[in-house]
């Protein structure tokens, strides 16, 4: 574990349900139950965790009849993401 | 993928790779439909009416045209009904904000030329289709679909100007050929 990494992104689930909602506007449980190939309950607890620390906020609607549970990463979010990232390059290219 | 807290720096940069590139392939291959289905449609309605209006000789075929945004826009609706809520990103956005405007455009146009001033449509929009088409390969970082698009605009522009109303119908089927390439292209690069 690297001191200077966020402890709440360098975990493997969160770190790529972060991923995910970086690079688009929102996106659907399903979506992203899909792509991280997580079962639902551990999502659901992952998601709660991002939730509680600000780095996304959770929208639950319905599309047409069927419930629907949107995610949208936070500017705070944004932050956090950008900041480990930029931490684990400093990592790497310093050769520790 | 289960909980993992103990991972090394280069484990993370994989998850954020992988995981960026995976869902940015997702985003493209779900766009890659929206090509296919009016690069259809164009090819389709192209050619019927250029098949009526050389069999009938009656150019009022060509109220046909209207019939792609009828049948198109309620398919690419029921589409993304279906969908398996796969989200945009700012390339698949911005590949959608430009067919709009080109939908738009060749919708305005046709009636404009229909109700209010004459003109040659065909030249038009083989223009605005060339330039949303090559504007797409520069979204995508594509060259064959950049070169097609350019190809498209001005060498149709040339030939609309050149040969007969009926002949320049088929210049569309090129076009809509062209669309089902691009969603052919882009089916296969996001694999």
């Amino acid at each position: 574990m690297f001191p200077k990494l966020d402890p709440l992104l360098h975990s493997e689930l969160r770190l790529a349900v972060m991923s995910l909602l970086a690079g688009v506007d929102e996106a659907d449980f399903t979506y992203l139950k899909k792509q991280t190939g997580a079962t639902s309950g551990n999502l659901s607890v992952q998601i709660d965790k991002l939730t509680a620390a600000g780095y996304i906020t959770v929208e639950k609607g319905f599309k047409g009849k069927m419930p629907r549970t949107t995610c949208q990463i936070t500017p705070a979010g944004q932050e956090a993401f950008r900041g480990y990232v930029n931490a684990l390059q400093e990592y790497l290219s310093s050769g520790k | 993928m289960e909980q993992n807290n103990e991972m090394s720096a280069q484990q993370s940069l994989q998850i954020i790779t992988e995981t960026f590139n995976k869902s940015r392939k997702g985003i493209l291959r779900n766009s890659a439909k929206y090509f296919l289905l009016w690069g259809a449609l164009l090819t389709a309605i192209s050619l019927v009416i250029y098949l009526l209006w050389n069999l009938t000789g009656k150019p009022q075929w060509n109220f046909l045209w209207f019939a792609m945004p009828a049948i198109g826009y309620p398919l690419a609706a029921l589409m993304g009904k279906y969908d398996v809520a796969v989200p945009q990103n700012e390339v698949s956005k911005m590949l959608t904000g430009v067919w709009r405007v080109f939908g738009v455009f060749a919708i305005t146009l046709s009636v404009v030329a229909i109700c209010l001033v004459p003109m040659n449509v065909s030249l038009i929009i083989v223009i605005i289709l060339g330039l949303a088409e090559c504007m797409s390969g520069v979204l995508l970082k594509n060259w064959p679909i950049i070169i097609c698009g350019f190809l498209l605009g001005v060498c149709g522009a040339v030939v609309a100007m050149l040969v007969n109303s009926e002949a320049q119908l088929l210049i569309f089927t090129l076009g809509g050929v062209l669309l089902l390439v691009t969603g052919a292209i882009m089916k296969l690069q996001n694999k």
